[in-house]
């Protein structure tokens, strides 16, 4: 009896914050025209959460391309076709890991960073004192954001798939003297636009799923430190649920 | 200093600039306003004053529109803020200056470009205007030296005054002070009070100065408001609050521990809790 009441009540917290957060995201791409008057800053929060994130982003990349070349060779050996390796790590990078790796790191360090600096900035009164000087902070501070995400998400997805593919490269034809020629035409014979475009379009929606959350917690975020703290936490959770959600969607439809 | 209640005879005869009536607010079912009425004379200095938690804070955030009254009438400006568009609100704020308690400067921008904001985000003054603008009001404030300085490197009472600096930037009509002697040293304290003094009687600004230090406000106030359980229990110029015999006014005026409102907050006996082995807090 109290487990069903439970479930009922979560269901019913779960559907009350779903709610909240798709008024606040219309709210959001409602004030998107008006913040695009202000080119500078969202420049300002491409490199923000773009250009910063690169590091690791690359870093990430060229591991999990190095992981998929030395996993592939492995399988691949047993049926003689190794220099397969190729299309297989760059069908993998470009449609799937591209994007969702991307959009969980992107959570971890640039959707945190935008709710703790919103949530400070609430807890702070800056987005009050914003308000009183007759400034949007729905305008100013959180569509820019939302911007920056939706832009720099697929080019760090491009990025982390081209380091990948780097990374697959120089395990499978410098460590294990995988045909070079082989590995490439392969790859280019593998590769379709429809991959590709379905990269492009799955991480645009990680993109703008993952800024949304981020600029939804900072904002809504309790104004203590504890607050700000649990929202970040709930940023990085959210996204990674949502990123993987989405993806079966995405998945799903494009087939 | 200009003396207070003595400068200017159309002070408080003219149509009030705020004028609250019958507002109620309440917080997750707990009232903090039931049926608050007060008016802001326009040219004048009032203070609201108060103990901690009685809702100061929140009344200047129902009068600049951040909150809304669940019940009652708030009309600023003319604007009544019960049926005011998003647009009309933004409109009334431009005619507004506020200084929040802990200064609320935007962290990412140094002193020189917080006071400049509100110009660049409204004007199309050319630079060097602004920088005069800005300037004088650096000055004004003593901080001119410091326009280069972030945020972080201030100290809090600096901080308010720059803060102080951005807020009258627009030269607003209607300035609206949040604790603003809180954490300044005695310099800046006479600064400060010079400043909205003569602010008030040379530009015809409005002041609302929310405060519970009696000695400042005294010296400053042209009238002041006494909030207590919700509502106003007290109001008339600073010599009427001093000369009040009602307990509630004359426990807050003279700063006793003992009176209507309790200095603790409800607990059970003192001594019981402390001869209990078990010691339940």
């Amino acid at each position: 009896m109290s487990l069903a009441r439970e479930l009922r009540d979560n269901g019913a917290l779960l559907l009350a914050n779903l709610g909240r957060f798709t008024l606040f995201s219309g709210r959001l791409v409602a004030r998107v025209p008006s913040a695009l008057r202000h080119p500078r800053l969202i420049v300002n929060q491409v490199y923000n959460t773009g250009a910063l994130s690169l590091v690791i982003i690359m870093l990430s990349g060229l591991f999990v391309g190095m992981v998929l070349a030395l996993t592939g060779v492995d399988l691949l050996q047993r049926f003689g076709s190794e220099e397969e390796v190729g299309a297989v790590a760059a069908v993998a990078l470009v449609k799937e890991l591209g994007p969702v790796v991307t959009a969980l790191l992107f959570a971890g360090r640039a959707g945190t960073a935008v709710t703790s600096e919103i949530g400070l900035m609430k807890a702070t009164d800056q987005l009050a004192a914003l308000q009183m000087m007759a400034v949007d902070p729905m305008e100013r501070i959180c569509a820019p954001r939302l911007l920056g995400g939706v832009i720099a998400m697929p080019l760090l997805a491009a990025i982390f798939s081209v380091v990948g593919l780097v990374g697959a490269y120089l395990i499978a034809v410098r460590v294990l003297h995988v045909d070079p020629g082989q590995f490439w035409s392969e790859l280019k014979d593998a590769m379709r636009s429809r991959y590709v475009r379905e990269g492009i379009w799955k991480s645009c929606a990680f993109g703008l799923a993952c800024s949304a959350i981020a600029v939804y917690q900072g904002y809504v975020a309790q104004a203590t430190p504890e607050g700000v703290g649990r929202a970040t936490t709930r940023t990085v959770v959210t996204s990674s649920v949502a990123v993987l959600v989405l993806d079966y969607i995405v998945t799903a439809v494009l087939l | 200093m200009t003396a207070p209640n003595s400068a200017d005879p159309d002070r408080g005869s003219a149509a009030p600039l705020v004028s609250l009536d019958d507002v109620h607010y309440a917080v997750d079912g707990r009232a903090i306003f039931d049926g608050l009425a007060l008016t802001i004379a326009p040219r004048a200095v009032t203070a609201i004053m108060g103990p901690s938690g009685v809702g100061k804070t929140t009344l200047l955030r129902l009068i600049t529109g951040q909150l809304r009254a669940d019940r009652g009438s708030i009309v600023v400006g003319g604007l009544d803020l019960r049926h005011a568009q998003r647009a009309q609100l933004y409109a009334l704020r431009r005619r507004m200056g506020m200084l929040f308690q802990n200064g609320a400067l935007l962290t990412d921008l140094d002193v020189y470009e917080n006071v400049a904001y509100p110009l660049r985000e409204h004007t199309r003054l050319p630079e060097p205007l602004i920088a005069r603008v800005v300037l004088t009001k650096l000055q004004a404030v003593g901080l001119r030296g410091a326009a280069r300085l972030m945020p972080g490197q201030l100290s809090g009472g600096m901080g308010r005054r720059v803060a102080l600096a951005r807020a009258i930037v627009m030269d607003p009509e209607l300035l609206i002070y949040d604790e603003p002697f809180a954490g300044l040293d005695p310099i800046a304290l006479g600064v400060v009070l010079r400043l909205i003094r003569r602010l008030n009687d040379l530009l015809g600004i409005t002041s609302v100065v929310v405060s519970h230090d009696v000695r400042e406000i005294a010296l400053l106030a042209d009238a002041a408001y006494l909030l207590s359980g919700g509502r106003v229990v007290a109001a008339g110029s600073m010599d009427a609050l001093r000369n009040n015999q009602a307990p509630e006014v004359r426990q807050f005026m003279g700063g006793q521990a003992d009176g209507p409102v309790p200095f603790h907050y409800p607990a059970p006996d003192y001594a019981h809790q402390l001869l209990d082995e078990e010691l339940p807090v």
